[in-house]
């Protein structure tokens, strides 16, 4: 029996992220039109029953345009912040579970890693490999890691302290057995809110790159990319800006308000009560 | 025949933040030349206040961390030389009591779980769920409890809970750090009495550590007193309650009594 | 200068106090002991008018006359801080860490008592000086991580004295400080007790420091005072069994040697699991039938003295038959 009430940045995030990933997840299987589908003819068209929120400046539909670059951009996230958040947390650990120098490397070198700016990693893998989504990903994975590996480090530190920790150890537990069940556990809370606040940061950080053309290619709609080409229309079309902004407006809003919920909500005093 | 637990000479020294650029950090010595025996049966108090070094002996003797200077030998082997393999095994022999019985047990994990883990630890076959049922037995609840999470439990019968946990691997050895601070009066009592059946029953040494000098007297034969990481006085624990050698045992002693 | 009667303070799940009285006059030291969960705590909040949201306040307490049971939190700061002061437990985290000791003293001085800068400062001095502060002057300049604490619990007590307040509370204020650190706070509560003819309420759980510091002692069980009388008294001769329990569970200097302890069975049980009528029934082991059902009358034990027991109570009709 929970009476405890859930706070309206958790209940609007989620609603959002749903919405978002909802839209995503049917892109893959339905768009009302082919998104890639070019009919000058009907370029600039208002929105009308066929086309809901009009076309753009080559006839393409804009909700079907919009949808898959939904999916674009929840991909690249999710890909991007999965693989950040593995490895940083994996260093993290590592990290708090060896100490000393270990510890002094790791830490050091992810100093580093926040140093150097993600626009400039991606330019450089863009000059290298071409533009690109998976450019996209590796650079925001890149940034992530060591945020990741700061987050996981400074909680694990707190939890290696803990007295069942120490009465792991005293069992006879090695560091590794001790990291994986009671340290990942422990710190699991505050690297999921993190990874939910990082989601949102890689959206936009996606619709930047897309926009600055490193990102998504043609015809491969992005709502950065689909900002940028809307850019020079502006007292045409100014549509066509409009509606990717507010896109990357709720995604990113959505993934913010849902990891500053699951914060509120995972306070350690709160955490599972359980009743058998 | 040797003693079960000898510790020999022990100094153990942290490096404190540096305060400037050009002067070596600060050391604090934690423990200073600490020696003491332990036998099989017997129970040695170790008293002193927060930041005497108490705790900083417990994990020596628990191999936590290892000594400066000196040796700490458990049934004649010392513990700094052993390789990580034979200080999982050795683990085995000495096991702790924490003094907080809300943080010593995993809020995530059942407590048959905790319990379980020193077995796990040391890769003992054998069924697990039988050990655990009699450790539960043991410190007096009852078997199907392994199935309950720790905030189920009072802060008495959780003590307990850590204490099933210190004695599956049928310790020789157990090292109790302020274990009954936390706890009410009326639970302190049941928990010290659990101790001393346990050491009749599995022929415990007990290295007791307690800043309260009344509780240290109702269960251990021995007591050394420390201070500033050094001991101040030792000795049967009649003969230091009655007759203290040292102003500063007087004024724990002034500390723990009844005022008439 | 403060009474309370028929005290009782109830939650949704049922009442956390029971029809508590006391009375604390100028000078005088009440000491309240209790185990977690006996509502002691609770007392002290509801004395200062800090009850949380939520719970619901019956009975009376008046504060030199006047009644401020049900007040409202604008009558209750007034009293705050001059009439009577509160200390907790944790000396560190009750001082802000980011201010100088000596300005966190010397600013209810300036805010409620209207002095100048100058003249608060002197008065802060005057206060670490009269709590035993070593070199005072220095520490008005420090911040809290630079004391010990002892020293902590110290300026404290300067900072609840600064409105030389009629009564004190304190809240188990010697539970996280070492054995001799401990010893020398309560002899000063004990001093400024005394010396300002102000009334100390204090609030512990060790029957050593409350034997100390208080002449008057009550015994809480489960939110019902069971047990009151002269300190000395109540700890040389218990009339209520769980006084005596506790007591006897207490590990004692004067028999030293391994031995078993006597113990109350069980634990404390949790507020919605206490009984009805006595709360210390079921763990009391001289029950009879009616002691979980019926809450005990006092019976007087001695002049200002009385134990909330139905034995007693059977005990003093037989007498009296």
């Amino acid at each position: 029996m929970s009476e405890r009430r859930l706070s309206p940045n958790l209940v609007i995030g989620a609603a959002l992220v749903t919405l978002v990933c909802g839209v995503a997840l049917l892109s893959v299987i339905w768009t009302p039109h082919p998104h890639a589908v070019i009919n000058v003819a009907q370029k600039f068209a208002p929105a009308s029953a066929e086309h809901w929120l009009g076309t753009d400046q080559l006839g393409r539909d804009l909700v079907s345009q919009l949808m898959v670059a939904a999916g674009n951009s929840m991909m690249v996230a999710m890909l991007a912040v999965g693989v950040g958040c593995v490895l940083g947390t994996s260093l993290g650990l590592l990290a708090a579970a060896r100490g000393g120098w270990t510890e002094e490397a790791i830490m050091r070198v992810s100093d580093l890693g926040f140093a150097f700016p993600a626009l400039l990693f991606a330019i450089m893998l863009a000059a290298a490999y071409g533009p690109s989504l998976s450019v996209v990903v590796v650079a925001i994975a890149f940034i992530n890691i060591p945020i990741f590996a700061r987050v996981s480090r400074a909680a694990a530190n707190q939890v290696w302290h803990r007295e069942y920790v120490y009465a792991a150890r005293a069992a006879g537990m090695g560091r590794f057995a001790i990291s994986r069940d009671h340290i990942l556990p422990n710190i699991a809370a505050p690297v999921i809110v993190q990874a939910t606040i990082e989601f949102a940061v890689a959206i936009l950080t996606e619709a930047a790159l897309s926009y600055l053309g490193l990102g998504a290619q043609p015809p491969a709609p992005s709502w950065g990319r689909m900002l940028s080409e809307a850019q020079t229309l502006m007292y045409l079309a100014p549509q066509l800006a409009i509606w990717p902004g507010l896109c990357i407006f709720v995604a990113v809003l959505g993934f913010g308000l849902l990891g500053d919920g699951l914060r509120d909500m995972t306070d350690p005093r709160l955490v599972r009560e359980r009743r058998a | 025949m040797s003693a079960l637990l000898s510790v020999e000479a022990v100094t153990r020294q942290y490096r404190l933040p540096r305060l400037s650029l050009f002067r070596p950090a600060p050391m604090l010595t934690a423990v200073r030349d600490i020696s003491f025996t332990l036998e099989t049966g017997q129970t040695l108090g170790i008293v002193g206040e927060s930041g005497s070094g108490k705790s900083t002996l417990a994990r020596l003797v628990m191999g936590f961390e290892t000594p400066d200077t000196g040796r700490v030998v458990f049934d004649g082997q010392d513990l700094a030389q052993l390789s990580p393999a034979a200080m999982r095994a050795a683990r085995r022999g000495f096991q702790m009591v924490f003094q907080d019985p809300f943080g010593s047990l995993d809020q995530r994990r059942r407590i048959g779980w905790s319990i379980a883990e020193p077995l796990r630890a040391q890769g003992a076959g054998g069924d697990h769920a039988r050990a655990v049922a009699q450790a539960l037995e043991q410190v007096g609840l009852r078997a199907d409890h392994a199935d309950r999470f720790p905030h189920e439990f009072s802060g008495g019968q959780r003590q307990r809970i850590a204490i099933a946990r210190a004695i599956i691997t049928r310790p020789r050895l157990l090292v109790a750090d302020e274990a009954v601070s936390a706890l009410d009066v009326s639970v302190q009592a049941q928990i010290l009495n659990l101790l001393m059946d346990l050491q009749d029953d599995l022929g415990l040494a007990i290295l007791f550590i307690s800043h309260d000098l009344a509780v240290v007297s109702s269960i251990c034969d021995d007591v050394l007193v420390m201070r500033e990481g050094q001991v101040v006085e030792r000795g049967p624990v009649g003969d230091v309650l009655t007759r203290p050698a040292q102003d500063y045992t007087r004024t724990l002693l002034a500390a723990a009594a009844l005022e008439d | 200068m403060i009474e309370v009667e028929g005290l009782s303070i109830t939650s949704a799940a049922g009442p956390i106090l029971r029809d508590v009285g006391l009375h604390v006059a100028p000078g005088e030291r009440l000491g309240v002991v209790g185990e977690s969960g006996s509502g002691k705590t609770l007392l002290a909040m509801s004395l200062m008018g800090m009850v949380p949201d939520g719970l619901s306040v019956t009975g009376s307490i008046r504060i030199d006359g006047a009644e401020m049971c049900g007040a409202d939190e604008s009558a209750w700061r007034r009293l705050r801080a001059r009439r009577m002061a509160m200390i907790f437990q944790e000396p560190m985290s009750a001082l802000n860490p980011l201010r100088r000791v000596g300005d966190t003293v010397a600013e209810p001085l300036i805010r409620h008592l209207g002095l100048a800068p100058r003249a608060a400062r002197d008065k802060a001095l005057a206060l670490f000086d009269e709590t035993g502060i070593l070199d005072p002057e220095r520490r008005l300049s420090q911040y809290p991580h630079q004391l010990s604490g002892g020293q902590r619990q110290r300026v404290l007590i300067a900072l609840a004295l600064a409105c030389d307040p009629e009564l004190l509370i304190a809240d188990e204020p010697t539970t996280a400080l070492d054995a001799n650190v401990a010893l020398r706070i309560t002899r000063l509560l004990v001093r400024l007790a005394e010396e300002r003819r102000m009334g100390l309420l204090f609030i512990s759980h060790d029957l050593a420091a409350v034997s100390r510091t208080t002449e008057r002692l009550m015994v809480m069980y489960g939110g019902d005072v069971v047990e009151t009388g002269a300190t000395a008294e109540v700890l040389r001769a218990p009339a209520h069994p769980y006084t005596a329990g506790l007591l006897s569970a207490r590990p004692s200097l004067a028999a030293h040697g391994k031995r078993r302890l006597p113990t109350i069975p069980g634990s404390v049980p949790p507020p919605q699991e206490l009984p009805r009528g006595c709360r210390f029934s079921g763990r009391c082991g001289q029950e009879i039938a009616r002691c979980a059902a019926e809450m005990p009358q006092p019976v007087t034990t001695a002049p200002d003295s009385w134990a909330a027991c139905h034995l007693l109570q059977a005990r003093a009709k037989g007498a009296g038959a």
